[in-house]
């Protein structure tokens, strides 16, 4: 199975998320690491645009 | 002047910043919310339903409690009342508690509470470690109730409540390691109250926690 089986007290959306180090990374880089690079190439297009405001 | 780089530009920094807060600050409050109803105590009902919760109900003090491994989750779970094929708890197995199996909820909760409140007021933290807060300068007392050693004294005092209740209300006297314990002055009441969260805390689910608890020879079946 390349799903492990939930193995906490009280199964729950959480309790999957901590079933081991992968889980929690693949997680995390979904929604933070993927998002910043989303937000990089977006900065970038708007550099080339010449979008960006004086500061 | 050179072209300008992403990774110096003010803009990125904020905005990646400003996701990685925001994000992490949601995942908190979720997480939150899902410790608090981890951290519900169980009722008599779920004991009547065979339900298992991570802290079961103070009427636990009723049943029989061992500690015993779960292959499926890896480590040690404490089993109450009896253990099924499954390995999981049955809540069948009853076990006299100062002579008596049948402490009703209230009385149940009422006595723990009073363990409670003696442990803050005697400062066991203060060299021991419960539920992973405290000291290492003592014994961890999580799963003190299935301490082997209590199970050789027991006959001598007929139980292992009344051995560990006659210890705690004079330590010198029964000592036994060369770091020896102090008088607290623990009354007879608050020294039964005391063994009755202990046996209800060694009937929380740690996640196995202590560590290697099981392996102590005597301790559990576990690792025979």
């Amino acid at each position: 199975m390349c799903i492990e089986p939930c193995t906490d007290v009280v199964c729950s959306f959480w309790s999957i998320l901590n079933q081991g180090p992968m889980t929690l990374t693949i997680t995390l880089h979904t929604l933070i690491v993927l998002p910043m690079i989303w937000i990089y190439f977006d900065e970038k297009k708007k550099m080339a645009q010449g979008d960006i405001p004086e500061e | 002047m050179g072209k300008p780089s992403v990774w110096s530009s003010n803009r990125f920094w904020r905005r990646s910043a400003t996701w990685v807060t925001g994000v992490s600050a949601v995942l908190l409050i979720l997480l939150t919310f899902d410790s608090m109803s981890q951290m519900q105590m169980g009722t008599a009902q779920d004991i009547k339903n065979k339900v298992d919760k991570r802290i079961p109900s103070p009427l636990v003090i009723n049943y029989k409690i061992d500690y015993q491994l779960n292959r499926k989750r890896g480590h040690e779970v404490p089993i109450i009342g009896g253990m099924d094929a499954n390995g999981n708890s049955k809540y069948e197995e009853k076990e006299k508690f100062f002579g008596r199996d049948n402490y009703s909820e209230k009385e149940a909760r009422e006595l723990i509470h009073l363990g409670k409140l003696t442990i803050q007021a005697k400062n066991c933290m203060d060299c021991h470690t419960l539920l992973g807060n405290g000291a290492y300068y003592a014994p961890d007392l999580t799963k003190a109730w299935l301490d082997p050693n209590w199970k050789t004294l027991a006959p001598a005092y007929g139980g292992k409540e009344y051995a560990m209740a006659t210890f705690l209300q004079n330590p010198p006297a029964m000592a036994m390691h060369e770091r020896k314990m102090p008088n607290l002055g623990i009354t007879k009441q608050e020294a039964k109250a005391v063994v009755a969260y202990l046996k209800f805390m060694s009937a929380i689910d740690t996640n196995g926690f202590p560590r290697n608890f099981g392996k102590i020879k005597g301790a559990v079946d576990a690792w025979k």
